[in-house]
């Protein structure tokens, strides 16, 4: 284990080092990713919980197979933003760096006051980094992701507090092997802490900071947060979930939130506030999984998602400084050959389409699923398919662009994922499931037809709104916990 | 919408208030008398801030200094606001700063040294000292004392110490350094750390107070 | 006993807080809400270390029981935490002000959109 925490105090390090140097910063950042390779093969045989500092106050880490593909995520992710971002002046690398190493931290916590912590992290570099290029709309969007989190924080905070009077320590994993009783303080507290992981996490209801902050991000951000960041609090809840009896909150906080970011994402017409709404509905399948119990199915849609919606989001990027508008109708025609290419290969990817990752993970996902989890998850997948299709008309190529860059290792992974999936798990070859995966995307292009005309009154979620969202969604997963 | 909100945080405040009635008395406190001393420490709460929980403390001095780095980016595109900040300029202030601060520089100096033994700690310093240099501030103006603590020279501190600490904490998690001196050295290196963030914000909140 | 009182005005805090956070318009008073919450929740954790007749828990101070340093220890980390967003915060305010002349939540999102 002390070679993952070497590991992540050299991004630390590195970020400090660009902070104090920034001429440095660039090969700082490169040198930090080496060294996480490195830690990386050398940790990767070491599953065992290891106390940190030791005595009863310490810090326990453990790495399991949720860390280790987290961390093999935020890699490829680094290598992505030093590949967009290589000649970009300020600090940007060095927070870059400081995220990716916090990202790095937090798979490897198993102590619920150091997940607090690791997540304040995230949350304060992503406010800077959503505020980077100082325009008013995303400072806005950044000052709302800052207090709507620090709600959900607070909250977070005072069921550390509850869980610790309860059972006098910290550490989850030590409460995973003991022996306690569960009672009603314990199940405000663990409702509590459900709450503020789900803010950070992106869950519907509880986390409408999240298609202002990642759509109004600089576009390398964009896939950072959706694909890696976003993701912290949901690991922060698989935490939770292993010694609390949080599946049933998991399961349906997943249906609700696949289903309500679906619903937004329907009839968004702004490209990255489309896609930053799809994370939404994408984390409700995770969730899903790892409610019902599907740990590896889970990690594996969490692992593929990274990918292809860091593609699109850096795509998307492109499109709109190349087409001179965020409106996905205004875009067709305008997108060189490259940026139609990375597009169309996130979106065959999130709508299931063989043999990319997100049909190998959907396989995986939906093989470990019970019957009605199969069901929720065709419909998801219809939706996406239908919401997906208005992108159709922007895979027509105009003028020639920039060559790829940053899509490069999420364009391989998505590939080598697919590939290492339908390789490892005999049922995603069966023509059956490759005709699944085909009707679903018809059927989604159906509806898109039908759709398209009728356009429903959706609320809007301001800033009051959504901290009463969070508050009385705290406040639901409480009493339901305790009348459970 | 509004009573709505108050019915809700009332209702909220409520069941965390009743969940609460459960906890006490508390139970009896764990042996701690040992681990302490192990860190090098009396001070128990020392030993967990920088011993046991280091890397929760490294972790928090990360998000210090990026709320450092984040007041001087974001602040940046901004214009400063001239002239002298609307303070009460009196002799008496200035008698004050003179007489005062050194002993608030003693003070704060030996509360972080000393931290590790009773009462203090390099955070409490660092707000000691910094309360100090907003002394200073108010009575020779905050534009003087800028230009006697240039930026550049402050931010360098600030990131090199952020470097020194994070050296200081990956060398007691991986290799297991302990001992009352790693205690001293990270109850002073945070000290520069908080007082100079706290000169940080104070110098840019006024510089960019705006029009009343 | 003490430590109750402690709980229950942390709740109180937290109600006052939030209650504020939702119920005003204006950033500042937003923030101020967000930073008296939180302030109780700070609260909430160092009343669990209290311990009746309790003496602080260093070394050589004196007989009896020692209050608990573990949530102490916790609330310095949040505290300083608490303090580096509301900096953030203030400073996104200045920022909003200095660009939309305004601190009023529904104006500011009517023109920055959702």
């Amino acid at each position: 284990m002390s070679y993952a925490l070497a590991g992540v105090m050299g991004y630390f390090l590195a970020g400090a080092g660009g902070l104090l140097w920034p001429r440095a910063q660039r090969w700082l950042s490169a040198l930090a990713l080496l060294g996480g390779l490195g830690a990386l093969l050398a940790w990767a045989p070491h599953f065992p919980p290891t106390p940190v500092g030791g005595g009863s106050w310490g810090i326990t880490l453990a790495g399991d197979q949720l860390a280790l593909g987290f961390w093999a995520l935020t890699l490829l992710f680094h290598g992505m933003a030093l590949g967009e971002e290589w000649r970009r002046s300020g600090p940007f690398l060095a927070l870059m760096t400081l995220l990716l190493g916090t990202c790095l931290a937090l798979p490897l916590s198993q102590d619920l006051f150091n997940l607090f912590v690791c997540l304040e992290l995230t949350s304060l570099l992503s406010f800077l980094l959503v505020g980077y290029e100082s325009k008013p709309a995303a400072i806005w969007a950044s000052l709302k992701y800052l207090i709507l989190t620090t709600v959900g924080m607070i909250l977070y905070l005072v069921g550390v507090g509850l869980v610790y009077g309860e059972l006098g320590t910290l550490s989850l994993a030590e409460l995973r092997g003991g022996t306690w009783q569960w009672n009603g303080s314990l199940a405000v507290g663990v409702g509590l802490l459900a709450a503020g992981a789900a803010t950070k996490g992106g869950v519907f209801l509880f986390a409408f900071w999240l298609p202002p902050a990642h759509g109004r991000a600089p576009h390398t951000i964009s896939a950072l947060l959706s694909g890696l960041v976003v993701k912290m609090g949901l690991i922060t809840l698989v935490r939770l979930a292993a010694v609390f009896p949080l599946s049933g909150v998991l399961v349906g906080l997943g249906v609700v939130t696949g289903v309500g970011g679906l619903i937004y994402a329907l009839w968004e017409r702004d490209l990255k506030l489309f896609l930053a709404y799809h994370t939404m509905s994408q984390l409700g399948y995770m969730l899903l999984g790892f409610g019902a119990g599907a740990l590896l199915g889970g990690t594996a849609y969490a692992l593929a998602h990274g990918l292809f919606k860091a593609l699109l989001f850096v795509a998307a990027g492109k499109a709109i400084a190349a087409g001179g508008s965020r409106r996905i109708d205004e875009l067709s025609g305008r997108l060189s050959l490259s940026t139609s290419l990375a597009l169309g290969l996130g979106t065959a990817a999130i709508v299931g389409l063989p043999p990319l990752a997100g049909f190998a993970a959907k396989g995986i996902l939906g093989g470990s699923l019970p019957g009605w989890g199969k069901w929720t998850l065709f419909g998801l997948g219809v939706g996406t398919a239908a919401s997906f299709a208005k992108l159709i008309p922007l895979l027509v190529p105009g003028p020639p662009g920039r060559a790829w860059r940053g899509e490069w290792p999420l364009a391989l992974g998505l590939l080598a994922a697919g590939g290492w999936g339908l390789s490892h798990v005999p049922s995603l070859l069966s023509p059956v499931a490759w005709g699944q995966a085909l009707g679903v995307v018809a059927l989604g292009g159906g509806f898109y037809l039908g759709l398209r005309r009728f356009h429903p009154p959706l609320p809007r979620w301001t800033l009051d709104r959504a901290c009463l969202a969070i508050l009385m969604g705290g406040l639901a997963i409480s009493l339901g916990l305790l009348f459970a | 919408m509004r009573r709505g909100a108050w019915l809700a945080t009332l209702t909220l405040g409520g069941l965390i208030g009743w969940a609460t009635t459960g906890l006490f008395p508390r139970p009896p406190l764990p042996p701690w008398e040992a681990v302490t001393s192990q860190w090098g420490a009396r001070n128990a709460v020392a030993a967990v801030v920088l011993g046991a929980r280091l890397y929760d403390t490294l972790l928090e001095v990360l998000v210090f200094s990026m709320a450092l780095v984040g007041v001087r980016w974001a602040l940046r595109p901004l214009p400063q606001t001239e002239g002298r900040p609307p303070v009460a300029e009196s002799p008496l202030l200035e008698r004050a700063a003179d007489v005062l601060l050194p002993a608030i520089g003693v003070f704060g100096v030996y509360l972080a040294a000393s931290g590790h033994l009773g009462p203090g700690g390099g955070f409490p310093a660092g707000a000691i000292l910094g309360s100090g240099l907003l002394l200073l501030a108010l009575a020779r103006g905050i534009r003087a004392l800028a230009r006697e603590l240039p930026q550049p020279l402050l931010s360098r501190l600030e990131y090199g110490g952020l470097a020194a600490l994070i050296v200081l904490g990956g060398g007691s998690l991986t290799l297991g350094w302990r001992g009352a001196w790693l205690l001293v050295l990270a109850n002073l290196l945070i000290l520069a750390k908080v007082s100079t963030g706290a000169w940080v914000v104070l110098e840019h909140f006024a510089a960019h107070r705006g029009e009343v | 006993m003490e430590g109750q009182v402690a709980t229950f005005l942390a709740s109180a805090l937290l109600v006052l807080g939030l209650g504020t956070l939702l119920s005003r318009r204006n950033l500042i008073w937003k923030l101020l809400g967000l930073n008296v919450a939180s302030g109780g929740a700070a609260l909430f954790l160092v009343a669990l270390g209290h311990r009746p007749q309790a003496r602080p828990p260093i070394l050589g101070w004196g007989p009896g029981p020692a209050a608990d340093p573990l949530p102490q220890a916790l609330v310095l980390t949040a505290i300083v935490i608490h303090f580096a967003t509301l900096a953030l915060s203030l400073v996104y305010v200045i920022f909003l002000t200095e660009h939309r002349h305004t601190q009023d939540v529904p104006k500011l999102e009517r023109e920055e959109g959702g």
